[in-house]
Order: C-alpha cells, then structure tokens, then sequence
C-alpha cells in the first residue's frame, strides 16, 4: 500500500513523527497525522485545515492539553533516553547489530520478540530497536480504500487526512480490543480505550468532522 | 512549547537516573525488549551454524528444553536454507 504514497505523503507522516517526537509522545497516531499535514503546510489538505481555524502551533499546544487531560499520553523519555541512563548507546548497539545481522534480520528478530503466539512465552510488547509504534493502520488502510473509490492512483496529504476522518467515523471492530493491544497501549502511556485522538483534536478548534470530509472529497474529485 | 517539554523529558531520565521507579521501570523495560531481540538473533545464528539446542542452552544459562521451547517455532531465518 505505502508504495502508493506520494513523497508529500511520505514527508507528512515523517512529520508527523517529528511532532510525536517533540512532544515527547513515544507512538505515532492520526493526531500526530494532522500535525503532519499542517507542519508541511503546502497541500490542498493543509488549505483546507487552516480554512477550518487550525494552525500548526495551536494544534501543538491543544495537544499538549489534550496530554494533560490523559486523552492521550503525556511526555515521557524515550528508549534512547532510558537506554542512555543505564550508559547503553542505542544508536550504537543498532548499528552494530545491523552490521553482524543485516537490517531486515533484526527487523524479523524484533517481530518475533513481539508478537507472541503462543501462551507462556515470555515475550515484550515492543523493542527499543524498532520505531514508535504506529497506531495510524486504520487510517492509512481508510486512505487507501477512499484512493479506490475516488479513482486516484495515488495517495496524497489530502487522502490521508480523509483516512483520519474515516478512521474517527468507522465503528471499531471487537478484535481491535485485545490484550496484545492494550499492553502495547499502557506500554506507551496511552489508556486502554484509545481509538485515535484527531476528533477532539479537531472539535477543539470546533471543526465540524462532515463539513472537513466533504470539503476534503470534494477537493480530490474536482483534481483528479 | 515542544523545545520545553522535550527538554524536561531529558531532564528527568538523566537527573533521576535510577531514583524515580517511574523512570527506572521503563528502562529495564527498554532493556528486556533490547535483550529479546538479541537473544532471538544469536539463537538463530548459533542454529544456522549447527548448534546445538544444549550448547546454546548452556551458554544462555537455561535448560535446552526452555530454548527449544522459546525457538523451535521461530518464523525467521539467518540467510537463504533450503529445506
């Protein structure tokens, strides 16, 4: 799928990363998307979010209060900060590891860790040596379904926002509440019922969610 | 607003170190995460060439069954095997 991404596509959800990041917010969700698409500021999607009242340096600080109200998680150190206090270097054992074993063998090393398939297996709900992880699978697998539906071949900005939106509109399935989840969850700070935290991001600056998907869709088919 | 809380985030890992169990518990975390990981690569690379279950067992300080346990249904694979 992610080889349908357009490259601003691509810089929007390493943005979105940067803002995690910034915000000491160790996962990556559609919030964090939204932070994204404003901070890269030049797609039609961005347009379309400052028309709606939302501008970059707010949406940060509405998220910093949306922390403090344990909608979402608050700041905490990362891996390469903890690791760092007990005098481990986490870039260095990475770039070891990856030299003896090859990058996609400590990839396949870090799923077995973390995906447990059988009982009693003690295993860990995530590995310093992957990245954050990504709670945005429903949004990007939603941007890609509208990309279908709308008859674009790529992916940009202005679908992926539409992604968040359908992601905030589509009920969850049960399987989305699992154990596995739930520990990943608490692992990251985030509570047990987090299903994405953009609607109150967005009803903050009092967006009507309809109005933004209309407008977003219209958008795509007038440009195809 | 971000530089800050950044800031105080690194602030707290260096400053508290060990002290705060907050802190202390997500690093001995961080580390059991980086441990699996590592365990998981050498046992296949020990497999890959021709280990024993009991030798690695020993150097690991477990009993074979436990390590077979843990990797015997390991789905990845150090380079190409056939079979």
């Amino acid at each position: 799928m992610r080889d349908r991404f357009t490259d601003q596509a691509r810089r929007v959800l390493e943005l979105a990363r940067v803002e995690a990041d910034a915000l000491g917010q160790r996962y990556l969700g559609p919030e964090h998307v939204v932070l994204g698409v404003l901070r890269d500021g030049t797609s039609a999607a961005a347009q379309v979010l400052r028309a709606h009242g939302l501008e970059l340096e707010a949406a940060r600080v509405e998220l910093g209060r949306l922390a403090e109200r344990g909608v979402v998680a608050g700041p905490r150190p990362s891996d390469a900060e903890l690791l760092g206090a007990l005098g481990i270097d986490l870039d260095a054992v990475r770039q070891s590891t990856q030299g003896t074993f090859g990058s996609q063998a400590v990839a396949e090393a870090t799923r077995e860790a973390t995906r447990a398939r059988r009982r009693g297996i003690a295993r860990v709900p995530r590995t310093p040596l992957e990245g954050p992880p990504l709670l945005i699978g429903r949004t990007l697998q939603f941007a890609g379904e509208r990309a279908g539906a709308l008859g674009q071949a790529t992916v940009g900005p202005e679908l992926l926002l539409v992604g968040a939106l359908d992601d905030i509109a589509k009920p969850w399935p049960r399987c989305m509440s699992n154990r596995w989840r739930r520990r990943l969850l608490a692992h990251v700070g985030l509570p047990g019922d987090y299903r994405g935290a953009a609607r109150p991001l967005l009803e903050a600056f009092g967006v009507s969610l309809d109005e933004l998907h209309g407008t977003l869709v219209a958008r795509l088919r007038g440009a195809p | 607003m971000n530089e800050t809380a950044q800031g105080e985030v690194t602030a707290v890992a260096a400053a508290t170190g060990s002290k705060d169990p907050e802190v202390a518990l997500a690093a001995v975390a961080a580390l059991r995460g980086l441990v699996e990981v590592l365990e998981a690569l050498n046992v296949e690379n020990a497999r890959a060439k021709g280990w024993s279950w009991e030798a690695i067992a020993v150097r690991l300080g477990v009993t074979k069954q436990a390590v077979h346990k843990k990797y015997a249904g390991r789905r990845f694979r150090l380079g190409r095997r056939s079979g």
